[in-house]
């Protein structure tokens, strides 16, 4: 995996896949987090989450749920049992605190073209395909809420190259603009789709200029993190990067 | 408006806490000792007032169910404006209240 770290945001070219994610702090530093974790030469993951709290507690926990969530993936990775072994570790260190965590993880095979995706509690990624947005259904209980995950198991999708998948957490969509209105699934839908062509990081780019838009003038109470990924190449053809 | 205000109404068994505001991190601690403060079997929490919750509000409420289901009480939540029922539906908040009625250690 090839990983570019730039102040807030982070590129990485893997497995016949382009990442591109940034987490912008408001205010108070808060407990959003990314990550893109290679396990080998044809998978890749990105997992976007929120631990639950502000200050220096949350960033505490939230770098405790990183690390556990890199061992689980080392661990074992298929991705379901990624989710149920990270709720039960970082669940047990969530529920000391009486904190939770939302988590989507998306799990990407560049031989066979494959997505894997297992949610807790997080908003389900976007998928953008022939310029036709879709949201994916995967649903759970976030972690640290109940020793054993509950969740709708992993869904799978098959891209093509120029395909893109996009992960958001709740300061995107609950920012909120002239007379307290959200900005919104539909809107964020919506500029997901004029980016078809766009490469990942250009696509992270103009979604986050549309939310400064929206907002311009206006404080905003969260975090706003944003991860988008794009298939560059054909399946099979993608352990070479 | 910013901060939560709670009105209380007190009948035979059951406290009802209304909410009107924004419940945060910043004041999520008021209304968790105000449902604790309450020694009444049912307490009920009014949203209908609720602009605002985060991951903070949504965190204290469900430990707060935890906290009085394990002592035989109940905690209820009620008039729940749609936008913060989707939120609160995302995390999986109504999957766990109703794990916890009936098993509180779950």
């Amino acid at each position: 995996m090839r990983e570019v770290i730039t102040g807030n945001g982070k590129i990485i070219k893997a497995c016949g896949l382009e990442g591109s994610g940034c987490s912008l702090p408001a205010g108070q530093v808060g407990g959003d987090f990314f990550e893109f974790i290679s396990c080998d030469k044809r998978t890749v993951f990105a997992a976007i989450g929120d631990v639950m709290g502000k200050g220096f507690h949350a960033a505490r926990l939230m770098e405790t749920i990183c690390h556990m969530l890199r061992e689980c993936a080392r661990i074992n990775p298929h991705p379901l049992e990624v989710v149920r072994r990270l709720n039960k570790v970082g669940g047990y260190e969530l529920r000391k605190c009486g904190a939770f965590a939302t988590l989507c993880l998306l799990c990407y095979d560049g031989i066979a073209g494959r997505l894997t995706c297992v949610n807790a509690g997080h908003h389900p990624p976007l998928l953008l395909s022939n310029g036709r947005v879709r949201v994916a259904q995967c649903r759970g209980v976030a972690l640290g809420l109940l020793e054993d995950y509950l969740g709708s198991g992993a869904e799978e999708f098959f891209l093509a190259a120029g395909d893109a998948v996009v992960l958001y957490t709740d300061g995107l969509v609950e920012a909120s603009g002239l007379g307290g209105q959200r900005y919104g699934q539909e809107r964020l839908k919506e500029i997901v789709r004029l980016q078809n062509g766009a490469d990942a990081d250009r696509m992270k780019q103009n979604i986050l200029s549309d939310l400064e838009t929206f907002t311009r003038g206006f404080s905003q109470k969260d975090d706003v993190t944003l991860v988008v990924m794009k298939v560059t190449g054909k399946a099979g053809e993608r352990s070479g990067d | 408006m910013k901060g939560v205000e709670i009105r209380i109404r007190q009948q035979k068994g059951m406290v009802t806490l209304e909410l009107e505001g924004e419940l945060d991190f910043s004041n999520v601690e008021q209304l968790q000792q105000e449902i604790q403060r309450h020694p009444e079997e049912v307490v009920e929490i009014d949203l209908q007032g609720l602009l605002f919750i985060d991951s903070s509000g949504a965190g204290m409420l469900l430990s707060q169910a935890r906290y009085l289901y394990r002592q035989g009480r109940t905690l209820r939540i009620v008039n729940i404006p749609d936008f913060i029922r989707e939120d609160l539906e995302m995390i999986g908040f109504f999957k766990v209240l109703e794990i916890l009625e009936s098993n509180p250690n779950a």
